[in-house]
């Protein structure tokens, strides 16, 4: 058995980036008509914000996430890049 | 004529892994042999909640809830789908559902007790296999989801023998309730007039240099991690290739590290995720395909690269023994071993000409053996079983 499996297997084991992806997928933040602010992901999550913050500044500049600012407040969504990486987990 | 209903969780451009392909080739042909297929999927951005494309009718499904928990959040979408199809139902009469993998069980259950309709399964791949045993609750959960599906369909479909004897001995299912029909793909497709020396242009690929193409999503069970530990033990012998890597995956950070490990990360390159084209573009300019896949249902990846005439050098693993004969349609290589996927390279690197009769043979194989209209038939004739 690879110790690949270990990312497989358990949820608390998953990189904090990896778990925020899949989270951001199940809830539905998958296009910018779903984006949801940090408050809302946080609530989701239970991730406090300054660390949100740091993975999807991380996940932005990986591809797998997108931002934007709609009346003063910035809000975030998954790209089509995020989507296939989240459920190539499942398939 | 018969009304089929499909469910899905992929379905084009929502493409994960291979079900996506594998449910467009079959609803496309089930089409062409004049049957009325209606297809019930999730929604992708950009795409339309209803589209026929090509004679088949689409309905994309919005998740209205989410959760976190990714089992929660299947059964939230599994509603949804449930409803879409009790909407359609109300104005078509299907004579059969036919339901793709774990993912769309529960609504095929659902539709088959409502309306007290046949029910079709097709595992794609169990979750045994996909995680190499069950090591946590959702595993567990997952597995007990895919007995229950094919206990509780009509008939299970499974695309090789391999997976047969899968998922009768690991679901105690009755041999003469499942039936093998291999996936195929439209060769035509793959016909194309690339222009080689533009493709290895863009990928910065020199002449005289070796291609050597991996292409699968970048999760463990394609074994990808064994292929860049390989690529050290192929430069000694052929130190200027160079490695292209297509795909997405949970894995790939894990991938690209062992990568930056092998110590020649400047010649491997990730693409990500890639369209039908590019990846056709990609195949017909490669000088060998790698497929090292550690569990592999099929390995339609195998059969593309063959419909292209690259060589392929594949685990002998599952389905994939079904597809290759090898040294004569391909290269077999033991499964999570560098040595022995360096030694497949290096045996079709080695020799154009025993290179190129493999292409030829494997080309043959193709067409012989797996069009979508032969998949069809044989799907329809399954129907037909289980229709009252």
């Amino acid at each position: 058995m690879g110790d690949n499996y270990s990312l497989r297997s358990y949820n608390n084991d998953q990189p904090n980036q990896l778990r925020l992806l899949i989270m951001l997928n199940n809830i539905g933040a998958t296009e910018s008509s779903k984006a949801l602010t940090i408050k809302q992901i946080s609530e989701w999550t239970r991730m406090e914000a300054p660390e949100l913050e740091v993975h999807l500044t991380k996940l932005i500049e990986l591809g797998y996430a997108q931002h934007f600012r709609s009346e003063e407040i910035d809000k975030y969504h998954l790209t089509i890049d995020g989507i296939r990486k989240v459920l190539s987990r499942y398939s | 004529m018969m009304k089929v209903g499909m469910l899905t969780w992929e379905f084009p451009p929502r493409v994960v892994g291979g079900i996506a392909r594998a449910c467009e080739g079959l609803a496309k042909e089930l089409v062409q042999q004049k049957h009325d297929v209606h297809l019930f999927t999730l929604d992708f951005p950009g795409s339309p909640d209803y589209e026929e494309m090509d004679g088949i009718k689409v309905y994309r499904t919005s998740t209205e809830l989410g959760h976190p928990n990714f089992l929660t959040w299947v059964l939230m979408f599994n509603h949804f789908l449930s409803k879409r199809v009790a909407d359609v139902t109300k104005v078509v009469d299907f004579d059969v559902m036919h339901v793709h993998d774990w993912l769309a069980a529960f609504s095929g259950i659902s539709f088959k007790h409502y309306l007290k309709k046949p029910i079709v399964l097709t595992v794609h791949s169990t979750e045994v296999g996909r995680a190499q045993g069950l090591h946590s609750p959702d595993s567990f959960s997952i597995n007990g989801i895919e007995w229950w599906a094919t206990y509780e369909a009509d008939r299970v479909i499974v695309c090789s023998h391999s997976m047969k004897t899968e998922i009768c001995d690991h679901f105690n299912l009755p041999h003469n309730k499942v039936d093998v029909i291999p996936n195929a793909i439209d060769a035509s497709k793959y016909h194309t007039s690339a222009d080689r020396g533009a493709v290895r242009q863009r990928y910065g690929i020199g002449w005289g240099e070796k291609l050597v193409l991996c292409v699968g999503r970048l999760v463990p069970q394609k074994g990808v991690e064994y292929f860049v530990r390989a690529i050290p033990l192929i430069a000694r012998r052929f130190p200027e290739a160079k490695y292209i890597i297509v795909g997405e995956g949970w894995s790939r950070d894990l991938i690209e590290a062992e990568a930056r490990a092998s110590g020649y990360a400047d010649r491997i390159k990730f693409t990500g995720f890639a369209s039908d084209k590019e990846v056709i573009d990609l195949m017909t300019s490669a000088d060998v395909l790698v497929v090292p896949s550690i569990y592999e249902p099929f390995g339609i990846v195998a059969l593309e690269g063959m419909a292209t005439g690259v060589p392929v050098v594949a685990s002998r693993v599952g389905g994939l023994v079904e597809i290759i004969d090898h040294d004569r349609t391909g290269v077999f290589v033991y499964p999570r071993s560098p040595e022995s996927i360096a030694w497949g390279i290096d045996k079709i690197l080695s020799d154009f000409d025993h290179a190129k009769w493999i292409t030829e043979n494997a080309k043959e194989e193709l067409h012989r053996s797996y069009s979508w209209e032969a998949v069809a038939m044989k799907t329809a004739e399954v129907y037909k079983k289980v229709v009252k």
